[in-house]
């Protein structure tokens, strides 16, 4: 199937289609539709793709993990799905929306209401409290100051934070910036959990933890998207998406 | 292929929509409830401020500065007004002098030309009494310096002011605190009386009240003369004290020291002042042309001269002095402000670029949990805005002082005006949004992927 929508498209290059969202022939539960995405970088007098002809869709509720050697471009793939970055060519539903047509602001907004980061290196704001750090979605939705702090409040104690709230993020270990890192995704009830190499500033003892945190909330109906180059931690999911010189290589549902 | 059943895990689309209306959509674009994204800007732009105490005291001085001139200068002037407008105002406006010189002379070439002009005597005088029909009340008065002694007490140049008759002492706008004026007859004598202002029972009576001065003997220029009356203080202005003066009967200043004798260059002994009161402000500007033409008949000026060979002014002439070089000080001032607020605004400018790009992490994080451009916007407007704000309000507090250190010094009173305070905190804050602008608006478009990578 993969193959023959890149076919497709490679075909009517140049042209410009406006498909239509692929959830309207029935399939309400279809979360993300990425057709075709291009994403090219101008190098001065190169050209460089980064993904050339990446097509694939993720149910609600399914746990993907993406790998990939570095340079693949599953670093491009995750920026794309995570909305901070739009394709060059191609389209990309998310919960219904398209968001390779969307601009800044529009973005922004995605992000805030659909999707939930963790990152790496956890990307704390250093001087915030793990409260306020995980308030830091709704304050820039909007939601009122009391509601806040009780869905932040709700958010950390999901990760087993209750007692690390007024903390810092430098007076807590590495796991537990994380779980902070994990609270703050979920905090807004976002359509996807997208986790960029989340264990790969861990030892493996906490790594494994985290990994069982990921599997909890997988169970509560969260859909997670794991990018790792780790083959191990992709093992933990139920669906493994390889990338290879900015191609699919391979779309594997292995539980 | 799924754990679950599909009912549960893939719930419809609505039912989703659902789930997470707890943050309804609408309530979320309404604009009102963006006062969290910009209270969370004030407390980032605070903690900022706070974190980098020293980099923001400097940022700050430049504002502080140009607030500190425009506050301190505009608060002296307005003290300065009303000293001006309430000594001026006591002579009122239907008095006019008659003299040699101006009070005021700007050039060295003028002052040459007026020198050489013929003195006003005591028959210019007694012309423009007679000839006068508008006129009310008038007097002459010459001024000299001399050596005052008292027991231990002496001082070299006190002003002396001749005058006759006694109702100089109303053109004057002077009142008696102790004692009396000397009669005319004593006046028309030239008994060997005085009256003196405050400071000279300050300086020459230390132990004694103006009272008890009453009745006691000066000794000024080398001539004995009893006090018979102390004045009322006048204050002071431009720092220069209004009662630290002796007057005494002309006819005594003429007996004492003889006229037309130049001692120094300064006082007109040699040449009386003539004053010319009307009895309402309407008559003023007749009773100024017929002396005119009563001095320019007896200067023996026709038509074609253009100078009078004498000087008729009334107090305007000072008040529009003044007010041409408080005008020239606003202008200095205001230019002196405006150089350090843009250098002030510069300053701020550079430190935001600073900022901002040490904090490019952070507007990464921002931007990635959903920070639009205009709430990183407004983050760093925010900063700069409270920077040059903080710096105004410094700018206020520090102008005030200033003005009321020199209201101490030089002695006028001091007013404190909340719309100065307000322009100074205000112009300061738009130093800051213009000075913000273009760094909030680099961080604003900053690459949000480019943005996490930074360290």
């Amino acid at each position: 199937m993969t193959e023959a929508t890149v076919a497709t498209t490679q075909d009517s290059a140049g042209v410009l289609i406006k498909p239509k969202m692929p959830s309207s022939d029935g399939k309400a539960d279809l979360l993300i539709a990425m057709q075709n995405i291009w994403k090219t970088y101008d190098m001065g007098a190169e050209k460089v793709h980064a993904l050339h002809g990446v097509s694939f869709e993720v149910r609600r509720g399914e746990y993907l993990a993406i790998t990939g050697p570095s340079g693949s471009g599953k670093s491009t793939l995750m920026n794309l799905i995570g909305c901070l970055d739009t394709p060059s060519q191609g389209d990309y539903w998310l919960n219904g929306k398209n968001v390779s047509e969307m601009d800044d602001d529009e973005l922004a907004r995605i992000r805030n209401q659909e999707v939930g980061f963790v990152f790496q290196t956890f990307n704390l704001l250093a001087r915030a409290t793990a409260l306020h750090n995980v308030e830091l979605p709704l304050i820039y939705g909007g939601v009122p100051g009391a509601k806040r702090h009780e869905m932040a409040k709700q958010a950390l104690s999901e990760v087993d934070l209750t007692d690390r709230m007024m903390h810092r993020p430098n007076e807590l270990s590495g796991g537990q910036r994380q779980r902070v890192a994990i609270a703050r995704a979920l905090v807004n009830h976002p359509s996807i959990l997208l986790a960029d190499e989340p264990t790969g500033a861990l030892d493996t003892a906490t790594s494994y933890e985290i990994m069982n945190l990921f599997q909890k909330l997988h169970d509560e109906g969260n859909t997670i998207i794991l990018v790792t180059h780790e083959h191990d931690i992709a093992a933990r999911a139920h669906r493994v998406i390889s990338i290879r010189d900015g191609l699919i290589e391979k779309d594997e549902q292995i539980r | 292929m799924f754990p679950r059943s599909e009912s549960q895990l893939n719930p419809p689309l609505e039912q989703t929509v659902q789930r997470r209306i707890i943050l309804p959509a609408k309530v979320r674009s309404l604009s009102f409830l963006r006062i969290a994204a910009v209270w969370e800007a004030f407390l980032v732009a605070l903690s900022s401020l706070r974190q980098n105490k020293l980099r923001t005291g400097l940022t700050l001085i430049g504002i502080i500065v140009g607030v500190t001139a425009v506050i301190a200068v505009v608060t002296i002037i307005k003290g300065l007004d009303q000293t001006v407008a309430q000594t001026f105002s006591s002579q009122g406006s239907t008095v006019f002098t008659v003299s040699k010189r101006p009070r005021v002379i700007t050039s060295r070439e003028d002052f040459i030309k007026f020198n050489k002009r013929k003195d006003i005597t005591e028959d210019d005088a007694q012309a423009i009494f007679r000839l006068c029909n508008v006129c009310w009340r008038s007097g002459v008065a010459a001024n000299d310096a001399v050596p005052v002694k008292r027991g231990n007490q002496k001082a070299d140049a006190i002003a002396l002011r001749a005058i006759a008759p006694t109702a100089m002492f109303d053109i004057d706008a002077v009142a008696i605190d102790a004692g009396r004026f000397w009669s005319e007859t004593e006046g028309a004598s030239g008994q060997a009386v005085c009256v003196v202002g405050s400071d000279i029972i300050t300086n020459f009576f230390p132990y004694e009240t103006p009272d008890q001065a009453v009745g006691q003997d000066l000794w000024a220029g080398g001539h004995r003369y009893r006090i018979v009356g102390v004045l009322q203080p006048l204050g002071k202005i431009f720092g220069v004290s209004r009662d630290e003066r002796i007057f005494i009967p002309f006819a005594t200043y003429k007996k004492d020291y003889g006229l037309n004798i130049v001692r120094g260059t300064f006082n007109t002994s040699g040449s009386l002042v003539v004053f010319v009161q009307t009895e309402s402000s309407d008559q003023l500007e007749s009773a100024e042309d017929q002396v005119r033409a009563v001095m320019r008949n007896r200067r023996g000026k026709t038509f074609k001269d253009e100078d009078d060979g004498f000087a008729l002014e009334t107090e305007d002439v000072f008040l529009n002095l003044y007010s041409k070089a408080t005008s020239n000080i606003y202008l200095v001032t205001i230019g002196v402000a405006a150089i350090s607020l843009v250098v002030g605004g510069i300053v701020v400018m550079n430190i935001m670029l600073v900022s901002v790009t040490e904090r490019t992490k952070e507007i990464g994080i921002r931007k990635a949990v959903g920070a639009r451009r205009k709430d990183i916007m407004t983050q760093f407007l925010i900063e700069a805005v409270m920077v040059t704000a903080i710096g105004g309000a410094f700018g206020v507090l520090t102008g005030f002082g200033t003005a009321w250190l020199i209201a101490l010094a030089i002695g006028f009173p001091l007013l404190f005006s909340v719309w100065s305070a307000a322009l100074g905190v205000g112009v300061s804050s738009i130093v800051g949004v213009i000075s913000g602008l273009w760094p909030a608006w680099r961080a604003a478009k900053l690459d949000p992927i480019e943005a996490l990578r930074a360290e």
